[in-house]
């Protein structure tokens, strides 16, 4: 895949997004249902590559750059998960004191619910492919219930699942 | 207030960005705490600022927050290099990471192991939507969230509609569909 095209479509995904997954809807929409250059398993292990990896949750972009164009494609993703951030800026001299509007706020609480219905929508066929059995189904929502109830480093739902797959397989 | 270098700036960044796991929120509380706290770089209302903003500009609100950060401090040197040490070294672990992906996809152990992690990614994805919800189901706004959250949801899986679009009307509805708290 062209290294301009993959970088236009993650910065596309990425610069439509307002926080770490919500990216992943446009993600899986251009790379696995339209051009068909990702699978779903691989999407799933880059979250789980992004979440692992210290730093911000949106770097599983460089994950699926990595997995469409290798070491090329994951300087991609790194690319567009940077350029964003840059638009605070202009946003910080010209537009900090209306950010307080009420418009302007509900606006952007109404983004963030449809973010969560897509976010949903996007764990549809993710869990399709690795809730494959009872065990994954348990991993799964032990997962959910862990962080929304601990509020602890993601790292140890990865580490305790691995195990868990692990320790299963034996 | 201590003074205030590139060199001491990038390497606040490189610490914070490379060792706080979970995301945004633990990396702008521990960058809260040695930006405005310990060093006075930044105000409180700076800070303040910088932090609404970042939640309002697309992209990953971690690098937003941290190039306003260092933009603040020292102008666009600060910008370019918060984002940079905030980016490129976690950038390399989530290869590495992805590397191991691929070269254990061959042992069973290894992939029974991958395949706990890709169930609890699942978890972690659903997490994510609850975090998004979460702060909107108070009082007089849950028909709201519910209304938009589920639309959303039926627009992307039943309708296949685009991601974009789903997000555009979303904010068109926001303009004229205002919380208790907005009105």
């Amino acid at each position: 895949m062209n290294l301009l095209v993959l970088y236009l479509l993650l910065l596309k995904a990425t610069v439509t997004s307002f926080s770490g997954l919500t990216s992943l809807p446009v993600v899986r929409h251009d790379l696995v249902e339209t051009r068909h250059v990702l699978t779903d398993r691989q999407l799933n292990a880059a979250v789980v590559a992004g979440r692992t990896a210290p730093g911000a949750n949106g770097l599983y972009i460089v994950s699926v750059g990595y997995f469409v164009a290798g070491a090329s494609g994951a300087a991609m993703g790194t690319l567009a998960v940077m350029t964003p951030a840059f638009l605070i800026i202009p946003l910080l001299r010209y537009l900090g004191a209306r950010a307080n509007r009420p418009a302007v706020k509900s606006a952007i609480q109404c983004v963030m619910l449809a973010a969560a219905g897509l976010v949903v929508s996007s764990t549809v066929p993710l869990a399709r492919d690795a809730l494959t059995g009872p065990l994954a189904v348990g991993i799964a929502l032990a997962s959910f219930l862990f962080l929304v109830l601990t509020r602890k480093d993601t790292v140890w739902v990865v580490l305790g699942s691995a195990l868990i797959g692990f320790l299963a397989k034996l | 207030m201590s003074r205030v270098t590139l060199k001491r700036l990038t390497w606040i960044f490189l610490r914070i960005g490379n060792l706080t796991f979970g995301g945004g929120d633990p990396s702008m509380a521990a960058l809260q705490s040695e930006l405005v706290h310990s060093r006075g770089w930044l105000n409180a209302e700076q800070y303040a600022l910088i932090y609404g903003l970042a939640r309002i500009t697309p992209g990953t609100n971690l690098l937003a927050f941290s190039a306003a950060s260092g933009w603040m401090i020292l102008g666009w040197a600060g910008a370019l290099s918060a984002v940079l040490s905030m980016t490129v070294p976690p950038a390399i672990i989530v290869v590495l990471l992805t590397g191991g992906y691929e070269a254990w996809n061959s042992n069973a152990l290894a992939m029974a192991a991958i395949g706990g992690t890709l169930a609890a990614a699942t978890g972690m994805m659903a997490t994510s939507a609850w975090q998004l919800l979460a702060p909107q189901i108070g009082r007089g706004r849950r028909l709201r969230t519910l209304v938009i959250f589920l639309a959303a949801l039926v627009a992307s899986l039943r309708f296949s509609m685009s991601p974009i679009a789903v997000l555009g009307v979303a904010a068109l509805v926001g303009l004229v569909w205002r919380g208790p708290a907005e009105q």
